[in-house]
């Protein structure tokens, strides 16, 4: 199995404050990884490490062979990374149709500068933003206002957006968070599936998704990676008991 | 911005809104009584439409329109006056000026987002008001620069068309706002102008999907500031004048109200703004000095009553009175 | 020659006072209200012309001094009931295109009632003539706007440091919602601190009077360094609008020996360079 994204001794500090301390990050390709832990230890930080949005203050990120450090946000979507965000960020006031092709005209972002060419002449984004409204069963609401959609079909949006761009490795950041019960096994089905063609690293609260999708479990506490393993290890591990319930536990 | 924001958003615009620019364009001298006062409208709506695509396309509020319209006026006339250069020389000298002051202004305005950034392009207006006082030698100073000409349409040594008379330079200035008009929907409906719009609702989410956004802005920027160099430029040429006013805050201020009154909804609201304006201030100016207060109370009304503008007054009426949704507040986005 | 510079830098002390007056009154407000008030330059030449008025009706400055405070923060409460309350949750572009309007207004219908040209005020009795030490001399009313400015400061501070309504203030700044959670009723906070804010830029307006009269198109250029003070000083700060105004106040006094119109550039382009490298300026916070 060969590793697409390595982190090597990982560390964001702010000021004297470590929210990831030291994190040695393996993820395998083709394999659906789930970061778990409890609040604070470090998840939502070490994810934005990797996708750029925070510089980290030590160590390596090597991503399918390539140094990510010095490269900012919008520069790694270009070498295959996506992310979806945990509080939904989406472009409201415009069509659900338009934000995929958005997110699908982003893989060479550089390329949308030429402000002479008509958008629609480039008919991959649009096919590959059909496509997406397929797999999310949303093409009934491509025009709707992005907006305007129920809380739950914005998170599948989100994570919909992540993949147009037709990327390596799937980041989803709370997918589920605040989904109604009937909604949550939709994304379930959704994310499963991604896992067949790309490479999801996620970040769970909800341990039922976890368990039930995850072919790996890393699992963190207090900015550092606890415990490593497949979902039976994690789910006997003392540690990772500890690490929830406190030390009474 | 955020989720509920009140602010009529552009989009892409229909084909018949061409037809409606024609129309307005046809009709304005035939209507006004002077077509010296048709160009000016025209001039300052392409101000204004420069400064709706940074505002109304991709959210950026910049109070430094006027150094750009300034810096197109001086630059045109002293081309023209002191190496004698021609009609479209001095036109693309003003653009090359506008554009380039565009890149700086907008290459360090930007780093900087919301109140900050405005504040900063308010503060390099004040900067380039004080230059242009100070550079007295090239400027004029407070007198300005007087005996602009208005050169001839020429190709080689023969003269095509003399612009002298009014209404030659009105047709001159209408050809150029429909050509920048429709160079405008292209950008607007190109894989930039979509990024705009995308930087204008979530700036976050369009660098994560991919998009330098720093780039974007500065780019529309320079679009921005060389569209407002030309009619800094076509200014100078109607009045045979530049005063230093073209350069100050107050300019850049009115090309925004011209802008949000017009309704930052789509690029025809800044023609429908500039005119209203315009024409506000010339009829009004003669009959009663103090007509500013009155352009005062319209700011708060359309701002408390109709923040789309006159263009989001009348596209909800329009929307009312054809019921369909389909025509112009809800165009494609596609651009098709 | 030292007198000279001193004289420059005690007039720029007295402008920079005037300027913290100013600059203040509309950190308070965009500290708390997120509010950006482009009608605040009108506010001070109002100040100054109804000074102007109460003076031509009973004589005394000092009466004037109070009333004309409380004629501006009178306006200023019925400003904000009727129009500023309905546009605080709309973007700042809205916010100033208002607050210009109301500016455009202030400015056109003080030509009206009071003509285009601007009215001049007397130095009040008290205070005519000169304090001389040495060869150096300076006017008393100069040393009086220093003097008084500083009470009015320090009256500020006190007020919103050590008041219950102060508390309010600084905690509205940090968070409306918590204090309007704690039971307060944030709409009269809102209104008070806008009245109070341009009341300060009315008080401001009242002691420049003597100086320089009540002019009708002064709004623009206080509006301007009153932004470049709050800017430097930093957005929402006590502090930052004193250090900032004084060092404005100063830096303007001592060009206009120099280089007049360096003065405004050095300014705009101070307001530039902190935007630029240091946003928060000098005292504010994040």
């Amino acid at each position: 199995m060969s590793i697409l994204l390595e982190t090597q001794d990982l560390e964001l500090a702010y000021g004297a404050f470590h929210a990831v301390n030291g994190v040695n990050l393996k993820v395998e390709a083709g394999t659906i990884h789930t970061i778990i832990g409890p609040n604070g230890a470090g998840k939502t930080s070490l994810f934005h490490c990797l996708t750029g949005e925070r510089q980290a203050t030590a160590g390596a990120i090597h991503f399918d062979g390539k140094n990510l450090m010095r490269k900012p946000a919008h520069g790694r979507v270009g070498l295959g990374m996506a992310r979806s965000f945990q509080l939904t960020s989406l472009f409201q006031n415009l069509s659900v149709r338009e934000n995929l092709r958005l997110a699908a005209q982003g893989r060479d972002g550089a390329r949308a500068l030429n402000f002479w060419r008509r958008v629609d002449s480039q008919r991959e984004h649009l096919e590959m933003a059909d496509q997406v409204l397929e797999r999310l069963q949303l093409t009934a609401r491509a025009d709707t206002l992005a907006g305007e959609l129920s809380h739950g079909q914005q998170r599948v949006l989100e994570v919909g957006m992540s993949i147009c761009s037709k990327p390596k490795l799937l980041m989803l950041d709370e997918p589920t968070s605040g989904m109604g019960i009937d909604d949550i096994p939709i994304m379930t089905q959704l994310i499963s599936d991604l896992g067949r063609d790309h490479t999801v690293l996620l970040i769970e609260h909800n341990m039922r998704i976890v368990m039930s999708i995850s072919q790996r479990i890393t699992v963190m506490s207090h900015g550092q990676i606890l415990v490593v393993g497949t979902q039976v290890f994690v789910r006997v591990d003392e540690r990772v008991r500890t690490a929830y319930l406190g030390e009474a536990a | 911005m955020s989720e509920k924001n009140p602010l009529p958003f552009a989009k892409t615009q229909s084909r018949a809104m061409l037809l409606w620019v024609l129309a307005v364009l046809i009709g304005l001298p035939l209507i006004l009584p002077s077509a010296t006062l048709a160009t000016e409208i025209l001039i300052f709506a392409m101000a204004a439409l420069a400064c709706n695509l940074l505002l109304g396309y991709t959210g950026l509020l910049s109070f430094g329109q006027g150094i750009f319209f300034g810096a197109g006026a001086y630059c045109a006339a002293l081309l023209m006056i002191h190496l004698q250069l021609g009609l479209f020389t001095a036109l693309l000298g003003a653009a090359i000026a506008g554009g380039f002051l565009a890149l700086l202004v907008g290459a360090l305005a930007i780093r900087r987002t919301g109140i900050y950034f405005v504040m900063l392009t308010l503060a390099f207006s004040q900067m380039a008001y004080f230059v242009a006082y100070t550079l007295s030698d090239w400027t004029g100073g407070d007198n300005g620069l007087l005996s602009v000409p208005r050169p001839e349409i020429r190709l080689g040594d023969t003269v095509l068309l003399s612009l002298a008379d009014a209404r030659a330079f009105y047709g001159f200035v209408a050809v150029l706002f429909l050509l920048i008009f429709i160079g405008a929907r292209r950008v607007i409906a190109s894989p930039f102008g979509s990024t705009l719009m995308a930087i204008r609702e979530n700036e976050t989410r369009a660098s994560a999907i991919g998009y330098d956004t720093r780039h974007f802005k500065i780019l529309v920027f320079v679009l921005s500031g060389a569209v407002t160099g030309i009619a800094g430029a076509l200014y100078a040429m109607l009045l045979h004048f530049v005063p230093l006013s073209n350069i100050d805050l107050a300019m850049s201020e009115n090309i925004l109200i011209m802008t949000i009154v017009g309704g930052t909804g789509s690029l025809f609201g800044s023609l429908l703004g500039a005119g209203s304006i315009v024409l506000l201030g010339d009829f009004l100016s003669d009959l009663w000095p103090r007509w500013l207060m009155l352009l005062g109370v319209i700011l708060i009304l359309v701002v408390i009553f109709m923040r789309g503008g006159l263009w989001g007054g009348l596209a909800s009426l329009f929307e009312k009175v054809c019921g369909s949704r389909k025509n112009v507040v809800i165009a494609k986005e596609e651009g098709l | 020659m030292l007198n000279l510079y001193l004289f420059q830098i005690l007039n720029g002390l007295g402008l920079g006072m005037i300027y913290f007056l100013i600059a203040v009154g509309l950190t308070i407000i965009f500290g708390l209200l997120n509010f950006v008030n482009f009608a605040h330059g009108a506010f001070f030449l109002l100040g100054a012309y109804i000074c102007y008025t109460a003076v031509s009706l009973t004589g005394n400055f000092w009466l004037a001094l109070l009333i004309a405070p409380l004629v501006v923060a009178a306006l200023a409460w019925v400003i904000e009931r009727l129009l500023i309350q309905r546009i605080y949750h709309l973007p700042h572009m809205f916010q100033i295109l208002v607050t210009l309007g109301i500016a455009l207004i202030i400015q056109e219908a003080s030509v009206m009632i009071w003509g285009p040209v601007g009215k001049s005020v007397a130095v009040p009795e008290l205070l005519r003539g000169v304090l001389v030490v040495g060869d150096f001399v300076y006017h008393y009313y100069r040393l009086f706007l220093i003097v008084f400015s500083g009470l009015v400061g320090l009256g500020l501070w006190l007020l919103l440091e050590r008041t219950r309504f102060g508390a309010l203030v600084r905690a509205g700044s940090e968070s409306t919602e918590t204090v309007s959670l704690l039971g307060t009723n944030i709409f009269r906070l809102f209104s008070m601190t806008f009245a109070l804010g341009v009341a300060l830029a009315g008080v401001a307006g009242v002691l420049f009077a003597p100086l320089r009269g009540a002019q009708p198109f002064v709004g623009p250029e206080i509006l301007g360094v009153a932004f470049v003070v709050v800017v430097i000083g930093g957005m929402g700060s006590f502090s930052g609008a004193l250090v900032g105004g004084l060092l404005v106040g100063v830096v303007q006094s001592l060009m206009t020996r120099l280089w007049p119109q360096g003065a405004s550039l050095m300014i705009y382009g101070a307001m530039a360079v902190v935007i630029l490298i240091r946003p928060y300026g000098l005292f504010g916070r994040a």
